[in-house]
């Protein structure tokens, strides 16, 4: 009797949260699964169902598939030049660097994830800029050619992935760093003993022992890669004196099909093929990671 | 007791004296603007309604034109609070028209709309749907060639180019490059990159010079695509010459009225407003203006009123609306922004005698042409994704002297025109 209470009491309390959390977090993704299914022009009063035709419609649309290919490329692209590098030199700050500048360090590399994305993206213009930029006035003082980077089809769409790696490096470095500093210095010790380098110790201790770490942060910078927006929109915005390739990604291609095509319906389904990649590359590495540690 | 009574008569007597103290309450407008250019002419025109509205608030909201889209468009559906004087083109508003999202206005707004003293049928027609009014015209977008007077007589130029072919040739004369042959300064500045559907827009203006355009309508009054015929393989092959082979301009060089301000570009194609930006930002520029070949594109903005307000707040917004209408605020508009007002007998001349540059927009030859963007509801995506077809085809190096090639991107593009027109039902026989 008294746990029966106890567990009422408990869902009592809980019910709040759950509902607030039910209301907040799951209404929306139901109602957007939902309006995938109809054809609603964001003004009028009906909402036709319409099945999978938007799906359908979708695989035909050389827009979207644009925007998929580009988005897909820029979020493995971000996640394989981030995840590498920051838990290098999050190691380097851990293992190298014990010094007063330690903290330095750390702060210099975490900045770019606080500062503002649009004047950030601003400052990135500038320097990819194919005229003015320092980066091509670089290239020309090393005897190499000046690039279109922003104008490139290629070239932008790494312009992006490099501003997008830029701001998640901080995060990740610092995720890292919680990471080595909880790893058994017992370990370490005693492949210092049998005459391990600090380079064979990170790759054959640290690597793996921090691949629960690599699989949150992996994670996390994956979703985060998919929903790239902003970073592409700046880089080639509506500046009209001086605009540069827009590369199309799949948020702006929502943004684009609500709101300037009133296609809400449309625009709805593709945020459910959105969620349903980011679920499965999430479930493919929590499985990746999951089976190498069974091993 | 007695000093209860007391204490409750003294709070009853500081409450009434402080709701007597208390100002009478101010009536709000809010205006939402797709150009920030315009933000002055709109608190100008505020600040004028101040004799008869002395406790009128206008709050004058202008931001960049796709994101003014974005606003009117989740503003209007989830309810708009207070009264918002919105400016649409009439081709955007159709849409909010259809949908009951707009109101008709009061009777004295429509009759002022409707005489023709005010208004030429065109305006009437851009800002009515089926023969009822719903905004006020105000403005619109007219193009014409602006040049830089100075880089055309040191290229030995006298006059403005006539013809498209002049138009190649004479950018070939202007371009300035440097000792390995890159241009430095573009001979004629293109709308090649950046997003939104301004780059179709501005391929319709060159295209209805080769005498073509986009969207016909149709003997039943729907629409077909019609740009992959000769007048759309002229002026995208003309865009990929200039481009690709003769590279009197690139997609990364400074482009637009930024461009030919700072010198950078020796013609350019745009509106009226380019006047206002230059004696603003460049004043010394030397620089004329000249009809294009053919005619132009004339895009009408108007304003209309929407909002969950009470009576007396829509009145005063659309007495806002009427007023952007008066003369002297039209005659400030075109002196100190440059968007051409709609409103005929006004007598303009103080203005285009002393800005000569004005004279393109008003004193066009005779037999001179306008088109407008038609009043459907896909016509944005319609552009948007012509544009994303076309920008893609402007950096594509193989096109260049491939006619098979550039008509192929034209057949595609305009088949997918057909498609959106087709699901909207739109599509003409």
């Amino acid at each position: 009797m008294l746990r029966r209470r106890r567990w009422r009491f408990a869902v009592m309390a809980l019910l709040p949260t759950f509902a607030i959390f039910a209301w907040v977090r799951l209404y929306p993704i139901v109602q957007t699964l939902n309006l995938s299914l109809h054809d609603w022009n964001l003004l009028s009063k009906n909402k036709p169902f319409v099945g999978l035709s938007n799906f359908i419609e979708l695989f035909g649309d050389r827009l979207f598939l644009t925007a998929l290919g580009n988005t897909a490329i820029i979020a493995f692209g971000v996640m394989l030049l981030t995840i590498p590098s920051a838990m290098v030199l999050a190691g380097l700050i851990h293992y190298r660097t014990r010094s007063r500048f330690a903290g330095f360090y750390e702060t210099s590399v975490f900045i770019p994830h606080v500062v503002s994305l649009v004047p950030a993206a601003m400052a990135w213009k500038w320097i990819f800029d194919a005229k003015l930029g320092p980066l091509n006035a670089l290239i020309t003082r090393l005897g190499g050619e000046p690039q279109s980077w922003l104008f490139d089809p290629y070239l932008s769409v790494l312009c992006v992935i490099i501003l997008c790696s830029w701001q998640a490096l901080g995060y990740a470095v610092l995720i890292f760093l919680v990471g080595f500093r909880n790893l058994p210095t017992s370990v370490y010790e005693a492949a210092r003993l049998d005459g391990a380098s600090g380079i064979q110790s990170f790759r054959f201790l640290s690597v793996p022992l921090l691949k629960p770490i690599t699989l949150y942060v992996s994670v996390v910078t994956l979703i985060s890669g998919f929903n790239v927006y902003a970073q592409a929109f700046v880089l080639a915005s509506d500046a009209q004196g001086a605009p540069g390739r827009l590369v199309r990604v799949l948020v702006l291609d929502m943004l684009e099909n609500s709101f300037r095509n009133y296609r809400v319906g449309y625009a709805a389904a593709e945020a459910v093929i959105l969620l349903v990649i980011v679920l499965v590359l999430t479930g493919a590495q929590f499985a990746l990671l999951r089976e190498r540690n069974g091993r | 007791m007695h000093y209860t009574r007391n204490l409750r008569g003294s709070l009853l007597g500081a409450a009434s004296l402080m709701v007597l103290a208390l100002p009478a309450a101010a009536q709000e407008v809010t205006v939402w603007s797709g150009y920030p250019e315009l933000g002055p002419f709109y608190e100008h025109v505020a600040e004028g309604m101040n004799a008869k509205y002395p406790d009128l608030k206008v709050n004058v909201e202008p931001i960049a034109l796709r994101e003014h889209e974005k606003r009117v468009a989740l503003g209007i559906t989830s309810g708009l609070e207070g009264a918002t004087v919105i400016e649409l083109p009439g081709s955007t508003a159709s849409r909010y028209v259809e949908n009951d999202l707009l109101p008709v206005p009061p009777q004295d707004v429509v009759d002022f709309v409707k005489d023709p003293a005010n208004f030429g049928p065109f305006f009437v027609d851009a800002a009515s749907n089926n023969g009822q009014v719903y905004g006020v015209p105000l403005f619109r977008g007219q193009g014409a060639l602006f040049y830089n007077t100075e880089m055309f007589e040191a290229a030995g130029l006298t006059e403005p180019p006539k013809t498209m072919e002049e138009y190649t040739e004479y950018a070939e004369k202007l371009t300035q490059r440097d000792a390995d042959g890159n241009p430095t300064v573009s001979g004629w500045s293109l709308r090649l990159s950046g997003g939104g559907q301004g780059i179709a827009e501005k391929f319709w203006i060159n295209m209805f010079q080769y005498g073509g355009n986009v969207l016909e309508q149709t003997a039943d009054g729907k629409w077909k695509a019609d740009y992959a015929n000769e007048a759309g393989l002229k002026a995208l092959r003309q865009y990929i010459d200039l481009v690709q082979t003769k590279k009197t301009v690139t997609v990364e060089m400074p482009a637009d009225a930024e461009a030919f301000e700072r010198g950078q570009t020796a013609m350019f194609i745009r509106e009226s407003w380019v006047i206002g930006d230059i004696a603003a930002k460049a004043p010394d520029l030397k620089y004329a203006t000249a009809p294009l070949p053919v005619g132009s594109i004339a895009l009408p903005g108007n304003l209309y009123v929407a909002g969950d307000a009470d009576d007396a707040d829509i009145r005063a917004a659309w007495d806002f609306v009427l007023a952007t209408n008066e003369p002297d605020n039209l005659v400030w508009l075109l002196a100190n922004v440059g968007w051409l007002p709609n409103r005929s007998g006004v007598d303009y001349s103080s203005v285009t005698d002393s800005v000569p540059q004005f004279a393109a927009f008003v004193d066009y030859p005779e037999g001179y042409k306008f088109f407008t963007l038609p009043s459907i509801g896909p016509i944005e995506e319609v552009l948007t994704r012509l544009a994303a077809a076309l920008s893609e085809a402007y950096a594509d190096p193989s096109l260049a002297g491939d006619d098979d090639k550039i008509m192929a991107v034209l057949q595609r593009a305009e088949d997918e025109t057909n498609a959106i027109l087709e699901r909207e039902g739109l599509l003409g026989e």
